[in-house]
């Protein structure tokens, strides 16, 4: 393949796709009009002759959202109960709400992992925990999105957060950010201590490398509650 | 001719040319997540195909997974039952619980470059005998005895795994 061609289309250019024909159907040679008497050869067709799918069809698909839009994003992982309500204003019209914004977030789990794909790539059809901890919604006429999560576990190197990706009502996208956690003494992360791992090793906000220099806390929340009752996260998070 | 177990795997693409609307409706909702999730690995606007960040945005390799949310409640509608591989008779056979969405292309700009990949791996199959061109195929222990298809291994389908089983039923690896 031309050097050029391959630099421009990278990997894809090796997989050619084209449409496969299993809608072929069988042709049955055209019996001429004089050969209606004794047994003539009908034929059956060509080689490759297969048969085509004869079946009803249906029931005919229905527009369905994305697996990522519902409130609940759990998807059975274990965890304390956490609500996460993030509202987006516009600094462009004094940080007044944005209604319409569609709200993208994902987190690792109580032992630090994400959903994604595993070693063999295969997917099972239990689809209810395939994307899990990753949802999306849009802002209500408040600027207001709320999920029901678990609170998020960590990992080496980094500090508890929740990645959050936010979207004009067209799907450009207008901020890529993560949520802090607030740590000192009675915060809802020491409560949680890190689940089975504990908070040995653990990066604190400081020396976090995404969150070490927001000076202004932009990035950081407010969380509420206890564990026996879950705990509540509330963050403004501005778009331009 | 000693009996084993197979597995399946159909590939179906799904571009602009096609026609059903299922698929039209997979191919539009996949597309519009690659323009969404591709965002990520793009903050600076430099690309604008799917092999581009490949080649310059290792992580962009998740896409396949990222993207692959806006194709599962579609593929939730097929009620488990793999679609166009039909038996000489013209029925859907094969039954599966496995699946793998990928991206093969894309274009933030261009529609019709976007081409994505859903790969069925079928439930386990007994292969019980060839006759000419077709397998003799049931489904392996769960499947209504001596049910059979006749079936031709089409284009876009593979036989993903082979187990042979001997005379004893025992599996021999």
């Amino acid at each position: 393949m031309e050097r050029k061609l391959f630099l421009k289309q990278g990997f894809a250019a090796l997989g050619m796709t084209f449409i496969a024909p299993l809608a072929n159907s069988c042709k049955k040679n055209d019996i001429a009009a004089d050969e209606t008497t004794g047994g003539s050869d009908t034929g059956s067709g060509s080689d490759t002759c297969t048969v085509a799918p004869t079946e009803t069809e249906g029931p005919f698909p229905t527009k369905n959202p994305s697996a990522y839009e519902r409130k609940d994003i759990t998807d059975g992982r274990s965890g304390y109960k956490l609500t996460v309500n993030i509202t987006v204003g516009q600094v462009s019209k004094s940080c007044a709400a944005l209604a319409g914004a569609i709200v993208d977030i994902w987190h690792c789990d109580a032992e630090g992992n994400y959903s994604e794909y595993g070693g063999t790539q295969m997917q099972s059809t239990n689809y209810s925990s395939v994307h899990f901890l990753r949802g999306r919604q849009t802002t209500d006429s408040n600027g207001l999105v709320t999920f029901t999560t678990i609170f998020p576990g960590w990992y080496q190197g980094r500090a508890t957060h929740i990645h959050v990706h936010i979207y004009n009502a067209s799907g450009t996208s207008l901020k890529v950010t993560q949520i802090a956690f607030p740590e000192g003494s009675g915060s809802a992360l020491l409560a949680v201590n890190g689940y089975s791992k504990g908070m040995s090793g653990y990066t604190y906000n400081a020396s976090d490398n995404i969150f070490s220099d927001d000076k202004d806390g932009v990035e950081m929340s407010t969380v509420t509650g206890d564990k026996t009752n879950g705990f509540s996260l509330a963050i403004q998070l501005n778009v331009p | 001719m000693e009996t084993r177990i197979v597995t399946l795997c159909y590939r179906k693409i799904i571009d602009a040319r096609s026609q059903k609307e299922w698929e039209k409706l997979v191919f539009e909702d996949t597309w519009k997540e690659f323009k969404m999730q591709s965002q990520l690995f793009n903050q600076e606007s430099r690309y604008t195909t799917f092999s581009q960040l490949l080649l310059h945005v290792p992580a962009s390799e998740k896409l396949h997974f990222l993207v692959s949310a806006a194709a599962v409640n579609y593929i939730k509608q097929l009620g488990n039952k793999i679609p166009d591989v039909v038996n000489n008779i013209g029925k859907t056979f094969l039954s599966f619980s496995k699946f793998y969405f990928e991206i093969i292309n894309s274009d933030l700009q261009h529609k019709s470059v976007h081409s994505i990949a859903i790969n069925f791996y079928s439930d386990p199959l007994r292969w019980h005998e060839t006759i000419g061109d077709y397998l003799l195929l049931s489904a392996d222990a769960d499947g209504i005895e001596g049910q059979t298809s006749l079936y031709k291994i089409q284009p876009f389908v593979n036989i993903h795994s082979l187990q042979k089983e001997q005379n004893d039923g025992a599996i021999k690896r």
